[in-house]
C-alpha cells in the first residue's frame, strides 16, 4: 500500500465514521421477519376490523374495532389500537363519542383486575383460582338457601343474551334477579309514559322526523339515552331549512348552546310552562288531537303574564315558542334530564307526554315500538328496598355485577355498611372499583372486547359482541363464568357456544354469520298505536304537585359528557381532554354564575364551600357566564355521594339540592382551565359577520414563491353549523396519533399535547361557539421559514409536515404559529402497561425536544395512496378520513383533496360559508371554516 | 535626551509596572472570587445536562411561551457583547481617544458576553446533542439547512462576530503581549513570547500593524450594526404582534449599546478600584463615556414611544391589544420597572456632577443591566403569552433550571473575566503611551 492509497483509506473510513455516528436516533423497535407465514388472512402491517358494540354507557353503540399487529415487548401479536363507530349502524352510523373512543382505556387499565380475589379474615384480598371460587359460590349458594336467606343478582343494565342467561342462571341456582342499577334510570320518563299512554318506556326519540323540536333540560348531545345518535339526527335535520330547536333549561348545557333558541327558566318551573302551552294550544288549530276535556278541566291554567312571572322567560319568548310550535307539522317534544330529576319532575314528564300527544306523532318521531331496552332497569326504591333487606340481614349470597353502587349511590343508602351484613358478597368488574373492594369474592370480568355476547339496546336492534384480542388476563366473560357455576360436574358449555346456539337457532346459520360480520342486526318492529289512558292521566293529575317553590342557590349535580355518571372518572384520556365548556381537564369544579362571583367575591380557581343538610363540601370555582345567578353546577361524579332525595313516587333520583349555603374558603386550588380566555374580541377567529364572503381581505403577495402542488393538496372543511363541541374528535385523535397524555401538573403549566382542540368562545351576541382548532397546513405556512433545519416543511401535497427525526427542538416554529397548534414533548411521555398496548404501530412515538403537530392522520393519506397506487389511479374522494372526521357525531368535519374539483371539500371550501382563521395573515390555510347560517338559512 | 521624553519614558515605566501589578500573583480574594464563578458556572453546566437528560419541561417555559429566560439571556449576553467592538472599532475610527482606558476591558467583555451568548441557542435546543445540525455541513443524507430560517442567521452572526471580535482583540494586544514578555520570566515569559509573535516593535511591524488594525476596525465597525440586527430579526420575521416590527433592528442595536456600556462601567469601576488604574482612568473618561449611556438611553426611550405609537397609530386590533397588555397586563411590574430602570433613571445623567460620580455610576450599570435584561424579558415573554388564539394565552415564570443556568452565565463570564485580568494587561498599554506622548 502506497501513500496515496493509506490516505485515502484513512479519509473514506473516518469520513464514514463520522457520518454513520451522525444523526439517526436508535430505533426503537425491533424488526422481526416472518419465519412462519401468516395465518388468517393476517399480513403485516394491514389492519384488521371487528364489528362489535361499545359498552361504555347505556346507548351501546356499534362499534369497530381495529386491530393491528405489532411487537410489544419483544412479541409480534394483535392488538386492538383504534375504536370507530360502526358505519351505517342504526345508532351510531360510524360516529363515536370522546367516552367511546376511551373505551381502550378501559380494555388497557392499569388497574384491571388480573385473577379471582378471595378476601382473608384480615380483609385482605388474596388469588384465588377459579375453580376455588366457583366451589366457593356453590357452598356458599347451599349455605345460604337451607339458612333461608335470599340470593340476589345485582347487576347494571344488561341486555341481550346475557340478560336471558342470567334468569336462567338464577332460577336454577335460585337467586333473585333484583332490578338492575342505573344511577340514571329516567324513571320519571318511564312512569310519565305508564301512566298517560300504559306504555312504561323511554320511546325512541327521531329527531330527523321532526321540524320543530323542544327539548326541556334533555342534554340530548351529552347524555341523555343515545347522544351519538341524536346528534347524527341533527346533523341530518340541519341540512332542512326550516328546523327550528328550542331548549329550555335552568343552568346551563352544552346542548343548550347548540339549540336555535336557549331559554333559561326559573328551575321546577317546567310544568308551569308546559301546562301554559297545553292551555294555549288545545282547541286551537295546532292541536292534532284535543285532549279530553276532563283532563282539560283538571288541569292548572296559566295566563301569559303569570306563566313568564314563574318560569322567568319572557313574554315575546313564550309567544315566540307557541307560535314555532303552532307552525310545525312534525313537533317533536323532549323532556328528560334536568326537567325531570327534581320534585316536579315527573309532572314534567307526565305534561310533555300529553302535549306531544296533543300536537301529533304524524311521523314517528316518537316511537314506542323500538323504545330504549330498559325492561330490567329499576329505580332507586329498588335499590332502597334492596339496601332494607340487607340491614335486615336477610341476604345470602349476593352478587354484584359491572355496578358500583357505592360510588355512585347518595350517602344516606348507607350502601357500602349494610353490604357487610349480606352473607357472602361476590363482586365482577373488569376494572377494580370502590364497590369491588367491598367485596368478599371478586372475579375478573374479561372485556367486551375480549369475549363474546350480543346487546339489544332498543327493542327490534341487536349488537354483536366479539373479541377483538384474546383475554390479557385470567378473566373471563360473565357468561362463563355463570355457565361455569350453573354446571359444575357436568361437562360445562361455553358462552359463546350458548350464543352461537341462540343465534343460530334465531337467525339461521347464514343469518348468524352475516350478523357478526355486519355487527348488528336490526328488525324494524311494527308501529305501536299509542292511545291516552284518560282514568290514569285524570287520577295524576288530581295529585300533582302544584306548589310553585322558589328556592335558592340550587346546586344541581349534572352527569358529564366526559365521565357520564361517574364511570368514566378512571380512563385517564377522558381526564385529559377538556370539558367542552369549562375547558377544565383535571380536577373537579363547581361552576358558578358571574353575578354570585362577584357578590361572592370569587374569581376562577377560588374555593368555596357549600354546605347542605349537615353536608358540606368544598371544591374550586369556574365563573361561567351564561349561567343563571343562584345555580351552582357539579359534575355528577364529583360529589356522587351526595344525599339527595328520590321521589317517591317513581324512584327518580333528584338532580338537585335547594337551599344551599356558599361561602367561599378564601383557599386557592390549582385547577387547570385551558382556555385562556374565551372572549374572541372579534379576532378572526370566529367569522366576521355574514356578508363577509371567502378571500374578500386584503391579497398578500408572498415574499417566497408560492407551492405548488401536483395531484393532491390536502385541505379540510369544518362546519361550525354541526360542530356541538362534544371533543369526541380530540380524544379519537389523541387514541389515533399516539398522542402522550401529560397529566394534571403539566395541564397546569399550559402543556398539553392535544393536537386538535375545540375552543369555546362568546360571540358578539354573547352565544357560545365551537371552533375546533387544529394545524390549519397554511400554504404560506410561518411555521415553516422559522425552521433552521426543514424540519416543519411543506410537502408537495400542501401538508406541512413535520419532520420528527430531524427536529432540533428550537420551538421556533411554535412561537410563529399565530394558530398556536404545535405541541413539544417536554418529556419523555410513555403511557403506562399495559396501556401501551394500545400505540398505534404506523406512528412513531415521539421523544422528548420534538415538536409535534396535526399531520391531517398522514398515516391515513399514505396507505390510502399505496392503495390507489397498486390499483395505477389517484386517490378518490373520501379514502382519506382522518381519525377526527371519522368520529365526528355530526359529520362536521370533511377532508380531501383540493385539487380535485369535484371533491366535497373543494366545493365546501369555495362556498358561501366558507372562511379562514385569521384570514388577514395570509397564511392560507387548508382548514376552512363554514359559518353558520342563521336559523332560517335556505338549504 | 529633552526633559519631555524623559518624563514620556517615566510615565510609560510606572504604566507599565502599574498595569502589570494587576498581573501579579493574586491574593486570596481573587482566588475566592474565582471560586464563586466557576462554581456558578458549574451549577450551570450540571442543570444544562441535566435538563438534557429529563427534557426541557423542569424548566418553566410552556405552551405559549416557548421561549423565556433562556432566550433572554441569549439577547442580553449579545447585548452585553456589543459595546466591545463599539468601543474599540467605532470610537477607534472616530479618533475618540477617552475609548483607550476602555477597550481592552470592552473587548474582552465582547469575547466572554459572545461565547456566553453563543451557549443559549444550544441551551435552548429540546435536543442539544444535536446541535451541529444547525450548522450547513456536508453530510451522506443531503440534509441542508434552511437558510430563510433567521435562527440560521443567527448562527453565521454570532460566529462571524465571535471570531472577528477575537481576532480583533488579540491583534491589539500583540503589542502588550511584547511588553509583558519582556517583564516576565521563565515559563510564563516562553508562552507570552508564543504569543505576542515576535513583536520586535520595529517601525516596519507598526506600519503594517496600524494598517491590520485599522482595517479590522473598519470590518468589525458594521457587524456592531449586523449582529444585533440579526438577532432582534429572530422576533421581527415572525408574525407574533409585539415582535413583528422594523423598528427592531436600530432599537436593539441601540440597546444592546446601552446595555454594554453599562456593563463596561460595572466591569471598569470595580478594576480601577481594585487595580488602582485611577490616574489612567479619570472622571473625564467617565464623564464621556457617561454621555454614551445618556445618548443611547434616549435612543431606547425613543424606541419605547415609537413602538406604542406604531401600535395605536396602526389601528391593528392585535398591535393595540399587545401593546395594552405589556403596559397593564400581567407582566406590567416588569415594564414598568424597565422603564424606570432604561429610561427614567438615566435621564439623571443630564447632571454632570452625576456623570462624574463614581459609585452613583456604579449603582447606576447595575439598574441598567437589570433594565435591559427586563427589557428583553418583557419583549419575549408578554408577547408569545397573548398572541392571536385567546384559547391559547398562558403564562410564563422562570424556574428553577433557569434560574440555575442564568446565574451559571453570570459565572462562567465573571470567570474568564478574573482569568483575563491575571493572564492579559488589563489595560491598553501602547495605546495610553501614545495618548499621554501625543
Amino acid at each position: 500500500m502506497d501513500r496515496r492509497d493509506f490516505l485515502k483509506l484513512l479519509g473514506i473510513t473516518s469520513s464514514a465514521t463520522l457520518i454513520s455516528s451522525c444523526g439517526v436516533d436508535k430505533a426503537n423497535e425491533k424488526i422481526i421477519p416472518y419465519v412462519v407465514p401468516p395465518e388468517e388472512e393476517i399480513y403485516p402491517g394491514k389492519a384488521l376490523y371487528f364489528s362489535t358494540t361499545c359498552t361504555e354507557c347505556p346507548a351501546q353503540c356499534g362499534l369497530q374495532v381495529t386491530v393491528k399487529e405489532k411487537v410489544y415487548h419483544d412479541n409480534r401479536s394483535l392488538f386492538p389500537t383504534k375504536l370507530e363507530g360502526l358505519a351505517g349502524h342504526p345508532i351510531n352510523d360510524g360516529a363515536l363519542c370522546a367516552r367511546g373512543q376511551a373505551g381502550l382505556f378501559r380494555l388497557y387499565h392499569p388497574q384491571r383486575i388480573k385473577r379471582p380475589l378471595l378476601k382473608d379474615e384480615n380483609g385482605n384480598f388474596r388469588i384465588a383460582t377459579w375453580n376455588e371460587a366457583v366451589e366457593r359460590i356453590q357452598k356458599e349458594l347451599q349455605t345460604a338457601t337451607s339458612a333461608g336467606l335470599t340470593n340476589v343478582f345485582f347487576a347494571s343494565r344488561t341486555t341481550g343474551s346475557l340478560a336471558d342467561l342470567i334468569d336462567e342462571f338464577c332460577q336454577k341456582m335460585k337467586v333473585k334477579r333484583t332490578k338492575e342499577f342505573e344511577i340514571f334510570s329516567h324513571s320519571n320518563i318511564r312512569e310519565a309514559n305508564r301512566i298517560v299512554f300504559n306504555q312504561p318506556l323511554i320511546p325512541a326519540y327521531y329527531i330527523d322526523r321532526s321540524d320543530f323540536l323542544l327539548t326541556l333540560g334533555a342534554d340530548i348531545f351529552e347524555t341523555f339515552i343515545s347522544p351519538v345518535q341524536f346528534a347524527t339526527q341533527f346533523a341530518r335535520v340541519r341540512e332542512n331549512s326550516h328546523f327550528t330547536w328550542f331548549h329550555i333549561e335552568p343552568h346551563l348545557s352544552l346542548t343548550g348552546v347548540q339549540a336555535s333558541q336557549r331559554l333559561v327558566l326559573k328551575a321546577e318551573s317546567e310544568w308551569v310552562l308546559l301546562a301554559y302551552v297545553i292551555g294555549k294550544l288545545s282547541h286551537s288549530q295546532a292541536a292534532k288531537r284535543n285532549l279530553p276535556s276532563g283532563i282539560l278541566q283538571i288541569l292548572p291554567r296559566f295566563e301569559e303574564e303569570h306563566t313568564s312571572q314563574l318560569t322567568g322567560i319572557a313574554t315575546d319568548h313564550l309567544q315566540q315558542m307557541v307560535d314555532s310550535l303552532s307552525r310545525a307539522v312534525k313537533p317533536l317534544l323532549i323532556a328528560g334530564g334536568v326537567s325531570t330529576a327534581h320534585s316536579h319532575g315527573l309532572e314534567v314528564a307526565v305534561l310533555a307526554s300529553l302535549l306531544q300527544w296533543m300536537v301529533g306523532n304524524d311521523n314517528n318521531q316518537i316511537d314506542f315500538a323500538g323504545a330504549e331496552n330498559y325492561q330490567q332497569v329499576g329505580s332507586l326504591l329498588d335499590v332502597e328496598e334492596l339496601v332494607n333487606q340487607l340491614a335486615q340481614k336477610s341476604l345470602g349470597v349476593f352478587f354484584i355485577s359491572r355496578a358500583n353502587p357505592v360510588a355512585q349511590l347518595p350517602v344516606n343508602f348507607e350502601f357500602s355498611q349494610r353490604l357487610h351484613n349480606a352473607q357472602f358478597t361476590v363482586g365482577l368488574s373488569d376494572v377494580m372499583n370502590e364497590t369491588i373492594r367491598e367485596c368478599q369474592l371478586v372475579l375478573p370480568l374479561s372485556h367486551p372486547l375480549e369475549s363474546w355476547g350480543d346487546a339489544v339496546p332498543h327493542y327490534g336492534l341487536r349488537n354483536a359482541i366479539q373479541p377483538a384480542i384474546e383475554p390479557q388476563f385470567d378473566s373471563r366473560s360473565e357468561g362463563d363464568i355463570l355457565l361455569q357455576i350453573m354446571n359444575s360436574g357436568e361437562s360445562t358449555q361455553r358462552y359463546k357456544d350458548y350464543l352461537f346456539e341462540r343465534w343460530h337457532k334465531n337467525f339461521g346459520e347464514e343469518g348468524r354469520k352475516d350478523f357478526l360480520t355486519h355487527g348488528y342486526r336490526h328488525e324494524p318492529l311494527p308501529k305501536i298505536q299509542w292511545s291516552l289512558n284518560t282514568a290514569q292521566t285524570i287520577s295524576f293529575l288530581k295529585e300533582m304537585k302544584r306548589d310553585e317553590t322558589e328556592a335558592m342557590n340550587l346546586l344541581w349535580l349534572v352527569p358529564s359528557i366526559r365521565t357520564y355518571d361517574g364511570r368514566g372518572r378512571d380512563l385517564s384520556l377522558l381526564q385529559e381532554i377538556p370539558d367542552p365548556i369549562t375547558t377544565v381537564t383535571y380536577g373537579d369544579w363547581i361552576s358558578i354564575s358571574s353575578q354570585m362571583a362577584s357578590a361572592l367575591k370569587v374569581s376562577d380557581r377560588d374555593e368555596i364551600q357549600i354546605a347542605t343538610h349537615g353536608f358540606s363540601l368544598q371544591l374550586p370555582v369556574k365563573v361561567q357566564k351564561l349561567l343563571p345567578d343562584k345555580t351552582l353546577l357539579i359534575q355528577r361524579g364529583a360529589v356522587a355521594t351526595l344525599p339527595v332525595e328520590i321521589d317517591r313516587r317513581s324512584g327518580e333520583l333528584y338532580w338537585v339540592i335547594t337551599n344551599t349555603s356558599i361561602s367561599r374558603t378564601g383557599k386557592r386550588i390549582a385547577l387547570p382551565i385551558l382556555a385562556g380566555s374565551m372572549e374572541e374580541e372579534g379576532r378572526g377567529l370566529l367569522p366576521e359577520d355574514a356578508e363577509h364572503g371567502h378571500g374578500h381581505n386584503a391579497e398578500h403577495k408572498p415574499w417566497y414563491p408560492e407551492h405548488e402542488h401536483v395531484n393532491y393538496r390536502w385541505g379540510m372543511a369544518i362546519d361550525l353549523e354541526k360542530c356541538i363541541g362534544c371533543n369526541a374528535c380530540v380524544a379519537a385523535c389523541y387514541v389515533e396519533n399516539n398522542i402522550p397524555l401529560v397529566g394534571a401538573e403539566e395541564h397546569l403549566r399550559g402543556r398539553e399535547m392535544s393536537w386538535l382542540r375545540v375552543q369555546p368562545y362568546f360571540d358578539k351576541e354573547g352565544q357560545i361557539e365551537f371552533v375546533p382548532m387544529l394545524c390549519q397546513h397554511c400554504d404560506n405556512a410561518p411555521c415553516e421559514t422559522v425552521c433552521p433545519v426543514y424540519a416543519a416543511y411543506h410537502n408537495p401535497e400542501g401538508l406541512n409536515v413535520q419532520v420528527y427525526n430531524r427536529c432540533v427542538g428550537t420551538r421556533y416554529c411554535a412561537n410563529n404559529c399565530p394558530y398556536k397548534v404545535r405541541r413539544f414533548n417536554w418529556f419523555d411521555h410513555h403511557l403506562p402497561e399495559p396501556l401501551d398496548k394500545m400505540y398505534n404501530p404506523d406512528l412513531s412515538i415521539r421523544g422528548r425536544g420534538i415538536m409535534e403537530k396535526c399531520t391531517f392522520c398522514i398515516q391515513r393519506i399514505r396507505s390510502a395512496k399505496d392503495i390507489a397506487k397498486d390499483e395505477g389511479r389517484l386517490v378518490q374522494d373520501g379514502e382519506v378520513i382522518p381519525a377526527c372526521a371519522q368520529t365526528c357525531p355530526t359529520k362536521a368535519i370533511t377532508f380531501g383533496n383540493l385539487e380535485d374539483k369535484k371533491s366535497k371539500v373543494y366545493q365546501l371550501a369555495h362556498s358561501e360559508r366558507a372562511y379562514h382563521a385569521l384570514e388577514e395573515l395570509g397564511t392560507k390555510p387548508a382548514v376552512n371554516y363554514l359559518r353558520k347560517r342563521g336559523n332560517d338559512h335556505e338549504a | 535626551m529633552k526633559p519631555e521624553s524623559m518624563k514620556q519614558i517615566e510615565f510609560n515605566t510606572t504604566l507599565e509596572q502599574d498595569i502589570l501589578v494587576a498581573m501579579r500573583k493574586p491574593r486570596p480574594v481573587y482566588w475566592l472570587a474565582l471560586a464563586l464563578s466557576a462554581l456558578c458556572f458549574a451549577v450551570g453546566m450540571v442543570t444544562w445536562i441535566y435538563m438534557m437528560l429529563k427534557g426541557m419541561g423542569i424548566a418553566g417555559i410552556n405552551n405559549p411561551v416557548g421561549w423565556g429566560v433562556f432566550i433572554t439571556d441569549f439577547v442580553f449576553w449579545v447585548g452585553i457583547a456589543h459595546s466591545g467592538t463599539l468601543i474599540s472599532a467605532v470610537l477607534f475610527l472616530f479618533r475618540a481617544k477617552f475609548r483607550n482606558v476602555f477597550n481592552r476591558s470592552a473587548e474582552a467583555m465582547t469575547v466572554f458576553a459572545v461565547m456566553t451568548a453563543g451557549l443559549f441557542p444550544l441551551i435552548h435546543l429540546g435536543r442539544g446533542w444535536i446541535f451541529y445540525w444547525l450548522f450547513p455541513y456536508p453530510n451522506q443524507r443531503q440534509l441542508w439547512v434552511n437558510f430563510q430560517s433567521p435562527l440560521i442567521w443567527d448562527v453565521f452572526a454570532v460566529s462571524t462576530y465571535f471570531t472577528i471580535s477575537a481576532i480583533f482583540w488579540y491583534i491589539g494586544m500583540v503589542p502588550d503581549l511584547a511588553i509583558v514578555r519582556r517583564r516576565t520570566e521563565g515559563i510564563r515569559k516562553r508562552i507570552y513570547s508564543i504569543f505576542s509573535l515576535g513583536w520586535t516593535g520595529s517601525l516596519r511591524q507598526w506600519q503594517h500593524y496600524n494598517k491590520l488594525y485599522m482595517f479590522l476596525a473598519a470590518f468589525a465597525t458594521p457587524l456592531v450594526i449586523s449582529v444585533h440586527s440579526v438577532v432582534s430579526w429572530d422576533f421581527a420575521m415572525s408574525v407574533i404582534p409585539g415582535w413583528h416590527t422594523t423598528i427592531f433592528a436600530p432599537y436593539f442595536v441601540a440597546g444592546a449599546i446601552f446595555s454594554g456600556t453599562a456593563m463596561v462601567l460595572t466591569l471598569v469601576i470595580p478594576m480601577r478600584k481594585i487595580f488602582r488604574l485611577e490616574k489612567y482612568i479619570t472622571l473625564d473618561h467617565f464623564d464621556k463615556i457617561s454621555k454614551v449611556l445618556l445618548f443611547t438611553s434616549l435612543i431606547v426611550t425613543y424606541s419605547y414611544i415609537v413602538e406604542f405609537a406604531l401600535a395605536f397609530y396602526g389601528g391593528h386590533k392585535f398591535e393595540e391589544a399587545h401593546f395594552t397588555y405589556r403596559l397593564l397586563g400581567d407582566y406590567r411590574y416588569f415594564y414598568w420597572l424597565m422603564l424606570f430602570c432604561n429610561s427614567l433613571l438615566p435621564l439623571s445623567l443630564f447632571v454632570k456632577k452625576l456623570r462624574r460620580k463614581i459609585s452613583y455610576l456604579f449603582i447606576l450599570s447595575l439598574f441598567v443591566n437589570v433594565g435591559m435584561w427586563l427589557e428583553r424579558f418583557v419583549i419575549i415573554v408578554t408577547s408569545l403569552s397573548k398572541d392571536f388564539d385567546p384559547y391559547n394565552w398562558g403564562l410564563y415564570f422562570p424556574r428553577w433550571p433557569e434560574i440555575a443556568i442564568t446565574l451559571g452565565s453570570f459565572g462562567m463570564f465573571f470567570m474568564f473575566f478574573l482569568i483575563f485580568t491575571k493572564v492579559l494587561p488589563i489595560l491598553a498599554i501602547t495605546e495610553i503611551k501614545e495618548e499621554a506622548a501625543e
